[in-house]
């Protein structure tokens, strides 16, 4: 069992979620979030904006779809530009997967791994 | 060392934050966020004490089979508000030593627990170190 940090772009998020959607994943957790990454914000002029509004999704999957998910993830939140499409642009966000060893679902008090059978300790 | 991460109901959580003191866990981390389960059924918790069911995107009154059906009263929200099945929530971080982990989470599903769609989850994930900004302590001192 994962777990998914994805940071996109606000205005792509209800596209990726949709998109996550009709593939069966359909549990997520959304966080309105700031943040800049390595290059420090945007710059114009004078000013320098380095707390860009994004949003960040939390997913908990088993292993088994954590690929499809990121790549879903990965297709939808991209811009699309039109001199080198497929490239993308800079703020598209990033996609962080870490494990997660127990995952309880409070309304049955049930384990979810022991239903899943994910091992949650392969390291 | 353990990060717990609990998405729970927004009225549940003094509830929550009085039974983990009284288990000695008094730092936590509250979080606003909005969110979903795996069927979009969560029901509102205004509607916990009515007769409901889950919202399925199909109209109460339409369906294939001729059950009779009593309205529920999660579908006659406005379409506006249950369109994107995403119903504000608290997430609450923990980052508590491995011997706390299993009272901790025994203690926020009996505080969570409503029996319906929406109550939450919980995960446990694994954490390598943690660092006090006052005054550098690492490790599991840190939390204390």
């Amino acid at each position: 069992m994962k777990m998914i940090w994805a940071i996109i772009r606000p205005e792509y998020s209800q596209k990726v979620i949709d998109a996550l959607e009709k593939t069966g994943i359909s549990a997520m957790t959304r966080l309105n979030v700031t943040g800049h990454g390595t290059e420090m914000g945007i710059t114009a002029g004078m000013v320098n904006y380095s707390e860009i509004p994004k949003e960040m999704l939390m997913l908990v999957l088993p292993d088994i779809d954590v690929a499809r998910a990121v790549r879903i993830i990965s297709t939808m939140a991209k811009t699309w530009q039109k001199e080198n499409p497929g490239l993308g642009a800079i703020g598209d966000g990033k996609i962080f997967v870490t494990y997660v060893e127990d995952a309880y679902t409070i309304r049955t008090a049930e384990n979810r791994r022991e239903r899943t059978g994910s091992s949650g300790k392969n390291r | 060392m353990k990060k717990i991460i609990a998405v729970i109901r927004n009225e549940k959580v003094e509830e929550t934050k009085s039974n983990l003191a009284k288990i000695g866990v008094t730092g936590a981390t509250f979080l606003h966020v909005t969110g979903k389960g795996m069927r979009d059924g969560m029901i509102p918790s205004q509607f916990l004490g009515s007769e409901h069911r889950p919202y399925t995107g199909r109209h109460p009154l339409k369906r294939r089979d001729d059950i009779p059906v009593s309205v529920d009263p999660v579908c006659l929200l406005a379409e506006k508000e249950r369109e994107p099945g995403f119903r504000p929530q608290r997430m609450l971080v923990i980052v508590a030593n491995n011997s706390d982990v299993r009272p901790i989470i025994a203690t926020l599903i009996a505080t969570n627990y409503t029996g319906h769609h929406g109550d939450g989850a919980i995960f446990v994930c694994p954490m390598i170190s943690a660092v006090r900004v006052r005054n550098g302590e690492q490790g599991d001192s840190a939390l204390v």
